[in-house]
C-alpha cells in the first residue's frame, strides 16, 4: 500500500494531488526548482526537496534528480501530474528500478502509444476509427509525400511522428505548400524531439476536440468516464473545457466510450488516461491520440461523475479493482473549466509575469479554483502560463455559463494580466452559448472586443469603476480627512500599498522549521 | 465637501469628482466622472485593503441593478494599478507624459533594444560589431514556454550587448545598442 508519494510537479497539480493524498492518509513529498522554493506545493508538502535551477531542464526533468529525492525521503511511489516526466516512459523504468510505485501506466503501453504512427497502427488492429492518412514518411522524402497525399485529398496536416504540445504540426492547404511544410514540420521535430519522421493526417474540419477519460484496473477492467468538450483552443492550446459536450447525444456517448475503452484494451492500459478524438458534424469520430496521464481538465469529468481520479489512480496502483466496473454511467448536471492564463487579451495574448500583490478567490456553490496563486506569489517564468482553474458545476450548461460569469467577476488577480476578459467575452458569444464550435472556431470566428481606445467612462463600465476606485484610493492616501467615510484603516493601507506596490510580499529562505522532516541538498 | 481627481489612462485624461454625503459611517458619495451628470455611487471597504465594492447608480438616482462591481487598487510609483472584470487598468497622474504605447522591441526609438516583456534571453544573436538590418531578430526572450524574438526597429552597428544568455531580464530592460544608419 502506498503510504508516502512523491510529486513529480509543481504549481495547481501538485496542490490537487496533494489534498487527495491528505484525505487518503498518504504523506507527500514535493519537489521544487529555486524559484518555486516558496510555491504553495512546497509550502503544503509533509517533505520537501530541492532538485536544481529554475529551467526544467535542469530541474523537473531531470529524472535522476527526481529519484533521488525519492530515496532520500522514502517515498514508496511517484505521482508525475501532467506535463514534465508525466509520459516519459524511461522515467517509468527508473521509478521500478528504484523500487517506487508509478502512479500511471505502464512504460510499455507508453511506449505503444506515444509514437502517434505506432498508436494509429495499434487503433486500426482494435477496431477504433482512425483519421485516413500516411504513417511514417521521412520529412524529405517528397515523392512519397505527394503520392500519399494525392490519395488522401487536400487539405490535409503534417505532423511529427514523435510530435506534442502542438508542435511539428502542419496545416496543408494546397499540393504546393506540401514541401514546405514537411520541411517546417520536420525541423521542429527534430530540434523538440530529435526525430525528423513525419506523418499525414487527413484535415477533419469543422471538427470538435471530443476526448473520453479512462481509467484500467490490474484486474482487465477498464471504466470509460463520459466525454469532455475541449475544441475551445488557440493555438493547439486548450483554453476552455465542458463535460458533458452539447454535440454528443447518449447514443454517440455510448460508441465514444466503446471505441475509449477498445483503444485502452489495446495496450493493456492501466491507472487514468484520456483517448482523443475528433468529432465531425455527423457524429463520425476519429482517434487521435492518448494522453496517458491525468490532464488538466480532469476536474469537469470529476464534477459531472462524482468522482475523485486522483484517489481511483492511487487505488488502482495499489493493484485494487476499480469499484464498479459494470456501472452505466450517465453525467450529472454540466460542468465548465476556464484556465486562467498569465496572458494579456489585449497584447496578442502576449505572456504577463510578475509579482502578484493580492489575489481574491471565487467561492460559492457549485465553484472550484484549483491555482498556485497567493498574495506576495512572483510567478517564475520558466514554466507555462497557466496560473489556475476556474471550474463551475450547475444543474444546467445555461446556469453552468452564468456561474462561471459570476465567478470571474468575484476573481481579483492583482500583479499580471490574466485572460480573465477573453473569458468574459468568450462567454458572451451567442456561438459558444448555442455550442455551435468546433477546433478552429476561435481562431477563426472569435475576436477579442478591441479595448474602447479612448472611450467615455459612460460607455465601459469596469473603467468607470476604476477611476472611482482610484479616486478613492487618491483621496485617502491624501490624507482621508476628505473622505471620513473611507478613513478607517488608511494607516495600514497606506503601508502596505507602499510595500507591496514594488517590494512585494517576499518570504526568503523560509523552507524550514514548519515542515514535519525537510530534506535539502 | 467635493474632491476632484485627474488621472490619465491610456493617454486620455479623465476628472473624477467626488462628494461624500453627510453620514460620516456610510460610503455613500456622489460621482461625476469628466462631464457625464453625476450619480449616486455606494462604496464598501472590505476588511483587505484596497478591495472596494461598488455599485453604481443612475443619475436619476436609481441604481444599476445593484450589483456591485469589485475594484482593487495597488500603488505603483505615482500610478494607481486598478483591477476590475480581470482588466488590469492604470491610472497615471495627469501630469505624467504621455505614456509610452508599445515599447520594446521594433517599437524602440532609434539606438537601443529593450525588452518588450520579462522572460529568460535564451538567445542571443548579434555581438559587438554586426551590422543589424530593421526588423532583424537580435534577442530571443524566452517567457512561460513561448519564445519571441526581439526584434531591431532600425538598421545600424552594433555597439554594446547586455543581453546574456540564459540570464533573466525585466520589460523594459536595455538589451543591445547600436549606432543607428543616419537617415
Amino acid at each position: 500500500m502506498i503510504k508516502r508519494v512523491l510529486i513529480a510537479n509543481r504549481g495547481e497539480i501538485a496542490l490537487r494531488i496533494q489534498r487527495t493524498c491528505r484525505e487518503l492518509g498518504i504523506e507527500t513529498v514535493a519537489v521544487y526548482s529555486d524559484p518555486d522554493r516558496n510555491a504553495l506545493h512546497v509550502r503544503n508538502a509533509d517533505y520537501a526537496v530541492r532538485i536544481g535551477p529554475g529551467p526544467a531542464l535542469e530541474s523537473y526533468l531531470v529524472i535522476e534528480k527526481i529519484i533521488e529525492a525519492a530515496r532520500q525521503t522514502g517515498a514508496d511511489a511517484v505521482h508525475p501530474g501532467y506535463g514534465f516526466l508525466s509520459e516519459n516512459a524511461r522515467f517509468v523504468d527508473a521509478c521500478a528500478a528504484a523500487g517506487l510505485t508509478f502512479i500511471g501506466p505502464s512504460a510499455g503501453a507508453m511506449r505503444a502509444l506515444g509514437g502517434k504512427v505506432s498508436a494509429r497502427r495499434l487503433m486500426a488492429a482494435a477496431g477504433v476509427p482512425i483519421v485516413p492518412g500516411a504513417n511514417d514518411i521521412s520529412a524529405d522524402d517528397f515523392a512519397t509525400a505527394e503520392r500519399e497525399a494525392a490519395r488522401i485529398g487536400f487539405p490535409l496536416m503534417v505532423k511529427a511522428s514523435a510530435g506534442g504540445g502542438g508542435r511539428g504540426i502542419r496545416l496543408v492547404e494546397r499540393p504546393g505548400d506540401l514541401a514546405n511544410a514537411m520541411r517546417a514540420a520536420g525541423n521542429e521535430a527534430a530540434a523538440a524531439f530529435g526525430d525528423a519522421t513525419i506523418f499525414l493526417e487527413k484535415y477533419i474540419s469543422p471538427a470538435r476536440h471530443i476526448e473520453v477519460q479512462i481509467i484500467g484496473d490490474a484486474h482487465g477492467n477498464v471504466r470509460a468516464f463520459g466525454e469532455r468538450e475541449c475544441s475551445i483552443q488557440r493555438r493547439n492550446q486548450k483554453l476552455v473545457e465542458e463535460a458533458p459536450s452539447v454535440a454528443v447525444t447518449p447514443e454517440i456517448r455510448a460508441r465514444l466510450c466503446a471505441a475509449a475503452v477498445a483503444a485502452a484494451r489495446s495496450c493493456g492500459y492501466q491507472n487514468a488516461g484520456t483517448v482523443e478524438f475528433l468529432l465531425d458534424r455527423d457524429g463520425n469520430f476519429y482517434f487521435l491520440e492518448v494522453n496517458a496521464r491525468l490532464q488538466v481538465e480532469h476536474p469537469v469529468t470529476e464534477l459531472v461523475y462524482g468522482i475523485d481520479l486522483v484517489a481511483l489512480q492511487i487505488l488502482v496502483a495499489n493493484g485494487e479493482p476499480l469499484p464498479d466496473a459494470g456501472a452505466a454511467m450517465v453525467p450529472g448536471g454540466w460542468a465548465i473549466e476556464c484556465r486562467i492564463n498569465g496572458e494579456d487579451p489585449y497584447a496578442n495574448f502576449a505572456p504577463s509575469v510578475g509579482l502578484i500583490d493580492f489575489v481574491d478567490f471565487p467561492a460559492g456553490p457549485g465553484v472550484r479554483f484549483d491555482t498556485m496563486l497567493y498574495s506576495g506569489l512572483d510567478v517564475p517564468v520558466f514554466y507555462d502560463s497557466l496560473l489556475a482553474k476556474l471550474i463551475v458545476w450547475a444543474e444546467t450548461r445555461e446556469r453552468a455559463i452564468e456561474r462561471m460569469r459570476r465567478a470571474l467577476r468575484d476573481l481579483v488577480i492583482s500583479g499580471v494580466q490574466t485572460n480573465a476578459p477573453f473569458h468574459l467575452a468568450l462567454l458572451e458569444h451567442p456561438d459558444f452559448r448555442s455550442g455551435d464550435v468546433s477546433t478552429g472556431w476561435l481562431e477563426s470566428t472569435f475576436t477579442m472586443p478591441p479595448l474602447p481606445e479612448g472611450a467615455s467612462p459612460a460607455e465601459d463600465g469596469s473603467l468607470a469603476t476604476a477611476l472611482i476606485a482610484g479616486a478613492i484610493a487618491a483621496g485617502m492616501l491624501a490624507g482621508g480627512a476628505q473622505e471620513p467615510a473611507s478613513a478607517r484603516g488608511i494607516t495600514h493601507w497606506v503601508q502596505a500599498a507602499r510595500g507591496i506596490s514594488r517590494r512585494g510580499l517576499r518570504v526568503d529562505g523560509g523552507t524550514t522549521g514548519w515542515r514535519r522532516g525537510t530534506a535539502s541538498r | 465637501m467635493a474632491t476632484r481627481h485627474r488621472f490619465q489612462v491610456d493617454g486620455v485624461t479623465h476628472t473624477v469628482t467626488v462628494e461624500v454625503a453627510g453620514d460620516e459611517s456610510g460610503g455613500r458619495m456622489t460621482v461625476a466622472i469628466d462631464s457625464a451628470p453625476p450619480v449616486e455611487v455606494d462604496v464598501t471597504a472590505s476588511g483587505v485593503l484596497g478591495l472596494f465594492s461598488i455599485i453604481r447608480g443612475g443619475s436619476g438616482g436609481g441604481t444599476s441593478g445593484g450589483v456591485p462591481a469589485r475594484a482593487y487598487v495597488a500603488r505603483d510609483g505615482r500610478s494607481f494599478r486598478v483591477v476590475v472584470d480581470g482588466r488590469t487598468f492604470v491610472l497615471a497622474p495627469a501630469d505624467a507624459g504621455r505614456p509610452r504605447g508599445a515599447s520594446g522591441g521594433a517599437s524602440d526609438p532609434p539606438g537601443t533594444i529593450t525588452a518588450p516583456l520579462a522572460g529568460v534571453a535564451v538567445e542571443v544573436r548579434v555581438a559587438v560589431g554586426d551590422r543589424i538590418e530593421a526588423r532583424q531578430s537580435v534577442v530571443v526572450i524566452e517567457a512561460m514556454k513561448m519564445q519571441n524574438e526581439v526584434q531591431a526597429p532600425h538598421p545600424g552597428v552594433v555597439t554594446a550587448v547586455y543581453a546574456r544568455q540564459g540570464v533573466r531580464v525585466e520589460k523594459g530592460e536595455l538589451l543591445v545598442e547600436y549606432a543607428p544608419d543616419e537617415a
